[in-house]
C-alpha cells in the first residue's frame, strides 16, 4: 500500500565545490549535507498511512460518505544498514518491527 | 659528454639527500626507528618483513587470532572490494587528473597511493615506488584473475594483498606515538604499550609506555577527520573521528574508542562495527509506536494509522560513517 523509505547518510561533496555528490574516496571532500544520525541524540520519523477507503457518492458524484474496507492494518518498519547503499550488496538488516492497528468500527 | 657528467653530480647529490637527513636527526631518535635503520623496503616481501608481525603471534596467541577476525588484518584487501577502488582511484581518479602525473597504471608512485594507503597501510610510505608499482600490479592481476576465473592466480595475488595490513607493529611501534617530538620516535626493538622492561621477543626485547595507546587519537590518526589536507589532492574516507571530536566529545561524550570497541564489547583486538550481532544490538536504541485514528477531514471520515520511529545512536560518532 505504501512503502516509505529514508535514507540516513552524511553526503559528501565532490572535490570540495558545488552541489555534486562524491562517490569514490578519491574525489570526495568536504559534505553537502549530513542526515546521518549524531550520536547521543534521538531522530525521530513520523509516517501516516490512510486506511483503505471506498468513497460514496451521490447522483451529482460528490463523496457524501467513506466506508472503511479493513479495519486493520499491518504495518512492519525495517532499518538496514547498506554498506555500499544499495539492498543488493552486503546488507544488513539491523532493527524490524511488526504492528497491527486496529481503529474502532463504532461511532460515527 | 658534457651533459653526462652534470648527470653524475646531479645523481650523487640524490644519494647524498638521505643521508643529510639521517645525519639531520641524529639525536632526535628518528634514526633508530624501524625505516630509518632498514631503509625503504624495494619490494611487497621486504616491506612486509620489515614490519613482520608473524612472530607475535606465538605468544599472543588470542590477540592474534582475534585481530586476524577484524578489518585491520586485511586493510587492503578489505572485502575485495578495497582494492577493487584502489584500481578506481587510479583508473577513474589520477589518470583522469591533468596534472597527478599518471596517465598509465605503470606510473604510479607511493605518493598517488598514499591518498589511500596514509590509513589503510600507512607503512607503504617507508617503501620505493617500486613496490608501489608491484601493488599495483598485484591488484590489476588479482581482479584480472578473478574475471576470467583463474582461481590460482586469484589466490596468490590475494594472499599478497592480505599480507599487506595493520598489524600489530603498525599499532605498537610504527604509529604508536603520534607526536614524536615530544614522546620520541618509535625505536625498532621496541614494542610499545602500557608497560616498560624486558619483552622477551628476540626482535623485540624491550617494552615501553606509549602516552595514547588508551586513547581515541590512536584510532583517530587513521579514522579521518574530513579532507586530507596534507596531500597534493585531498582524499576523504572515514571522518568518523571527527564526527568523535565535534558531534561526541563536543556534546559531552567522555568514553574512547577503545573503551567501547575493544573493552565494553568484550572484542579486544577484534574491533568490529556494523556486521558484528554484539555492536548493532549496541548501536542504537530503536522505538516504534503505531495507533490509528478517525481523521476527519472536513465533514468526511478518513481513518488513518500513525507510525512513529525514534532512534537513539549511542555509538561515539555519527551513523554511518563517511
Ligand atoms: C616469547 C614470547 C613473546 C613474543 C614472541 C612476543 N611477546 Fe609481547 N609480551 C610477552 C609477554 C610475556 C608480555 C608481558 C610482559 C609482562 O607482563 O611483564 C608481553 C607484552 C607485550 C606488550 C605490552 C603489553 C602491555 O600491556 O603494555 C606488547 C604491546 C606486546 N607484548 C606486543 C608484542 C608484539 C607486537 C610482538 C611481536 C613483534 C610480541 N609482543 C612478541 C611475550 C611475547
Ligand atoms: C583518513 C584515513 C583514510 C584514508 C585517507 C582512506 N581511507 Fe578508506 N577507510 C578508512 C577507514 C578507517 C575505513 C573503515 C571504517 C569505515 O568504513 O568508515 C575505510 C574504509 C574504506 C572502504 C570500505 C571498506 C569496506 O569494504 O567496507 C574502502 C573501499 C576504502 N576505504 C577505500 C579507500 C581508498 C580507495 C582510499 C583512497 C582514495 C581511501 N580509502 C582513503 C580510512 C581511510
Ligand atoms: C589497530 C591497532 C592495534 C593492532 C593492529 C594491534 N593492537 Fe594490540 N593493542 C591496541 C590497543 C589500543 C591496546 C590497548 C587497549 C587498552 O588497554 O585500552 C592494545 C593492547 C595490547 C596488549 C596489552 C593488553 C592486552 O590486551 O593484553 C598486547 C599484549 C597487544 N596489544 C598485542 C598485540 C598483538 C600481538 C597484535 C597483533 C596480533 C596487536 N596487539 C595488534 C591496538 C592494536
Ligand atoms: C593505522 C591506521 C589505523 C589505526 C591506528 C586504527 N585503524 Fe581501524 N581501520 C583502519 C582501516 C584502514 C580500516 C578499514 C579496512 C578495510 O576494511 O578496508 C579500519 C577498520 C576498522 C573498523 C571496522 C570498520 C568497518 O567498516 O567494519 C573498526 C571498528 C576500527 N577500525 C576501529 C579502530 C579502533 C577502535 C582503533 C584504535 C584502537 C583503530 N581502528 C585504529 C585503520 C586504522
Ligand atoms: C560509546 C561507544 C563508542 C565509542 C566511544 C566509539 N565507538 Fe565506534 N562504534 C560503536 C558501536 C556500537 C558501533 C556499531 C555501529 C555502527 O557500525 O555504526 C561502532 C561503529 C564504528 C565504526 C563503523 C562505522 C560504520 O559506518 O558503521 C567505526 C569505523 C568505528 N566505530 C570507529 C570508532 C573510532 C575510531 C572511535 C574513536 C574515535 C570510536 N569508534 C568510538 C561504539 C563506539
Amino acid at each position: 500500500m505504501l512503502n516509505e523509505e529514508k535514507i540516513y547518510m552524511p553526503v559528501p561533496q565532490q572535490m570540495g565545490r558545488g552541489d555534486r555528490m562524491g562517490r569514490g574516496p578519491y574525489e570526495k571532500s568536504g559534505i553537502i549535507e549530513d542526515t546521518g544520525l549524531p550520536p547521543h541524540k534521538t531522530v525521530e520519523e513520523r509516517f501516516e498511512v490512510l486506511f483503505p477507503v471506498e468513497d460514496i457518492t451521490n447522483d451529482s458524484g460528490r463523496v457524501i460518505d467513506r466506508k472503511l474496507l479493513a479495519n486493520e492494518l499491518d504495518v512492519k518498519v525495517e532499518l538496514w544498514y547498506l554498506p555500499y547503499g544499495t539492498r543488493n550488496s552486503d546488507p544488513f538488516l539491523w532493527r524490524e518491527a511488526a504492528k497491527t492497528i486496529s481503529i474502532s468500527t463504532e461511532g460515527r | 659528454m658534457k651533459s653526462n657528467s652534470l648527470w653524475i653530480v646531479l645523481a650523487l647529490a640524490l644519494v647524498l639527500v638521505p643521508f643529510l637527513a639521517l645525519a639531520g636527526d641524529e639525536g632526535t631518535g628518528r634514526d633508530k626507528t624501524i625505516a630509518a635503520k632498514q631503509g625503504k623496503a624495494n619490494t611487497i616481501a621486504e616491506l612486509v618483513a620489515m614490519y613482520d608481525s608473524s612472530s607475535c603471534e606465538e605468544c599472543h596467541l588470542d590477540i592474534h587470532a582475534d585481530w586476524l577476525k577484524s578489518a585491520h588484518s586485511r586493510s587492503i584487501f578489505g572485502t575485495g572490494r578495497t582494492a577493487a577502488t584502489f584500481r578506481t582511484t587510479i583508473l577513474n581518479g589520477c589518470m583522469e587528473w591533468p596534472y597527478s602525473g599518471v596517465k598509465e597504471f605503470e606510473e604510479v608512485k607511493v605518493e598517488h597511493l598514499q591518498g589511500c594507503t596514509k590509513c589503510h597501510l600507512p607503512q607503504l610510505a617507508d617503501a620505493t615506488d617500486e613496490v608501489a608499482q608491484e601493488m599495483m600490479n598485484t591488484i590489476l592481476t588479482f581482479m584480472k584473475a578473478y574475471q576470467e576465473g583463474d582461481t590460482e592466480t586469484f589466490e596468490k595475488n590475494k594472499a599478497t594483498l592480505l599480507s599487506l595490513n595493520i598489524n600489530c607493529l603498525v599499532c605498537h611501534n610504527r604509529n604508536a606515538i603520534v607526536h614524536k617530538w615530544t614522546d620520541g620516535y618509535p625505536q625498532q626493538g621496541v614494542v610499545y604499550g602500557s608497560m616498560e622492561g624486558e619483552h622477551p621477543s628476540d626482535d623485540f626485547p624491550a617494552m615501553a609506555k606509549s602516552p595514547i595507546m588508551k586513547e581515541s587519537i590512536l584510532c583517530g590518526q587513521c579514522h579521518g577527520l574530513g579532507p586530507n589536507f596534507e596531500l597534493e589532492n585531498p582524499t576523504q574516507c572515514a571522518t568518523a573521528y571527527g564526527s568523535y571530536l565535534w558531534a561526541y566529545k563536543a556534546e559531552g561524550g567522555r568514553e574512547t574508542c577503545q573503551e567501547c570497541h575493544m573493552h565494553k564489547t568484550g572484542l579486544g583486538h577484534n574491533m568490529q562495527s556494523y556486521r558484528d550481532p554484539g555492536m548493532i544490538e549496541a548501536a542504537l536504541d530503536f522505538d516504534v509506536e503505531a495507533y490509528g485514528m478517525h481523521w476527519r477531514d472536513g465533514s468526511l471520515v478518513s481513518p488513518k494509522a500513525v507510525v512513529k520511529v525514534a532512534m537513539t545512536n549511542k555509538t561515539g560518532h555519527s551513523i554511518p560513517d563517511g
